[in-house]
């Protein structure tokens, strides 16, 4: 109990990152989700097909190995093209925020895609008929209806999304797994901390369900 | 130059408006004058083209050749890779606002209660104040006997209800010309006259309106023009009553009597 008192600091700073990493990576990663998505849907196959092709071939590849590519990969490819005595590396924080934001992005595109589709075409032509502008028609017509189809898949991708930032504690993030790990090697109590990391996680994933619960009522409105 | 001197202003004017689709010829050169307060009634089997026709006039569809001029202005076109396209995309938003259409499936937003729906356009298109937007539409949904559902949102209502929402809709934008693509088409039967009604009176105040209907009854009392398509063609034009009465083309005959059983 002791040891939990004197190792909480430790796992709070643990705790901020993971959900820094994690908000970072929702927010990014619908935003390159819709990017996608919008080309994805394309009528010009030069834009559509070559995004399939890679999101397909992100999706197929285990995270893990694209943080290892981005994390490893990326420093000795700066390092090839900057030369030996350059000291520029790839942060943890932004191998891992790049590598959980394409996966996020990939799938994202998928759930945005079917969002898309699934607005009728009369609710765009009405916007039309009224003179409104693309952007207004996407913003205040397309966009509202979107969220409500869109935003089971989003829960489920972002609940990946925050037990995934423990895998970069592996290339050296201070987040809450590693911390975790930390306090559990040096007080030698590893359950009393492994237990305190899931519950930490188990508590973040319980609050983000309730308010996800909440913008799913509000975005279901009239429906 | 001189052509919008020369007529009185008219409303709308269309003039030798085609539409294919690939080989496909929907529209094969129609033309038409509304002046203000005209009521147009365009009659047609399914298949004729009148429906496209009227999505042609607000640019919904593109079409392939002709010219729409609404108030004198003649809509810009241009080609893009070889396929006609509206040259200025600011001045068809501007003409649509004032060429305000009701849909045949209503069209709603399912996501904004009856008043956000009512106000919304004119808001962002017209760039009305909230409060100047809200009047006019509590004015609209009385009109159209809504009022009462102004928070309700769409899915809520019946279909009747519904179409005399989109038609408060059109009507807060205040339209030069209203287009009407089969307003009572979807509706059950017994809901048909209640959105009738409302179009009837919007006739007999003036305004100028475009209706593609089966309605031949709605045609008769309410427009003064009539239009009847065959095959992408002006079949049949004239005065409602007249035409009706004593019509010129075998195809318009048929399709009366096949009306009126």
């Amino acid at each position: 109990m002791t040891n939990l008192i004197e190792f909480l600091p430790l796992l709070m700073r643990g705790l901020q990152i993971t959900l820094l990493l994690a908000v970072c990576t929702l927010i990014l990663g619908v935003l390159l989700g819709l990017v996608l998505a919008m080309a994805k849907l394309s009528k010009n196959p030069w834009i559509s097909r070559p995004v399939f092709a890679v999101t397909n071939f992100l999706r197929g590849i285990p995270e893990f190995l694209i943080l290892l590519i981005i994390f490893f990969g990326g420093t000795q490819v700066l390092g090839n093209i900057l030369g030996p005595e350059s000291s520029i590396t790839v942060s943890p924080f932004g191998a891992g925020l790049t590598a959980l934001t394409i996966v996020f992005g990939s799938y994202a595109s998928e759930t945005f895609r079917a969002a898309f589709q699934s607005v009728p075409k009369g609710q765009l032509e009405a916007a039309h008929a009224c003179g409104f502008t693309r952007w207004q028609t996407f913003r205040y017509i397309q966009m509202p209806q979107i969220w409500r189809v869109a935003i089971p898949g989003l829960s489920n991708l972002w609940q990946g999304a925050v037990k995934d930032t423990a895998l970069v504690s592996i290339v050296g993030l201070d987040d809450l797994m590693r911390s975790a790990n930390q306090a559990a090697q040096t007080s030698r109590e590893p359950f009393t901390f492994y237990l305190a990391a899931a519950l930490m996680f188990l508590a973040i994933t319980l609050v983000s369900m309730w308010l996800i619960g909440l913008l799913e009522k509000r975005a279901n409105r009239g429906f | 130059m001189d052509g919008g001197a020369r007529t009185p202003q008219l409303a709308l004017e269309v003039s030798d408006l085609h539409k294919s689709y690939g080989a496909h010829q929907v529209l094969k050169g129609i033309s038409l004058q509304a002046e203000n307060r005209d009521v147009v009634a365009i009659l047609g089997s399914s298949g004729s083209g009148k429906s496209t026709f009227l999505r042609c006039i607000n640019l919904l569809e593109t079409p392939t050749k002709g010219a729409v001029r609404v108030d004198g202005e003649l809509i810009k076109m241009t080609e893009s890779r070889g396929e006609p396209a509206p040259a200025d995309h600011k001045q068809v938003e501007r003409i649509r606002s004032k060429l305000a259409m009701v849909f045949q499936q209503f069209n709603l937003w399912q996501h904004l209660t009856i008043r956000e729906n009512v106000t919304i356009a004119q808001v962002k298109v017209l760039g009305r104040s909230e409060e100047e937007a809200i009047a006019k539409a509590e004015a609209m949904m009385e009109k159209v006997g809504v009022a009462d559902k102004r928070n309700h949102y769409p899915s809520q209502l019946s279909g009747g209800q519904q179409q005399r929402v989109a038609i408060a809709r059109a009507l807060a934008m205040d339209p030069e010309v209203m287009l009407f693509d089969e307003p009572t088409s979807a509706l059950d039967p017994e809901l048909v006259n209640e959105v009738l009604k409302v179009m009837r009176s919007l006739a007999e105040e003036g305004r100028t309106m475009l209706v593609v209907t089966h309605e031949t009854g709605f045609a008769r009392e309410a427009a003064n023009k009539l239009l009847f398509l065959h095959q992408g063609l002006v079949e049949e034009s004239g005065d409602p009553r007249e035409a009706m009465a004593n019509p010129q083309s075998e195809r318009f005959r048929q399709f009366l009597t096949g009306n009126l059983k």
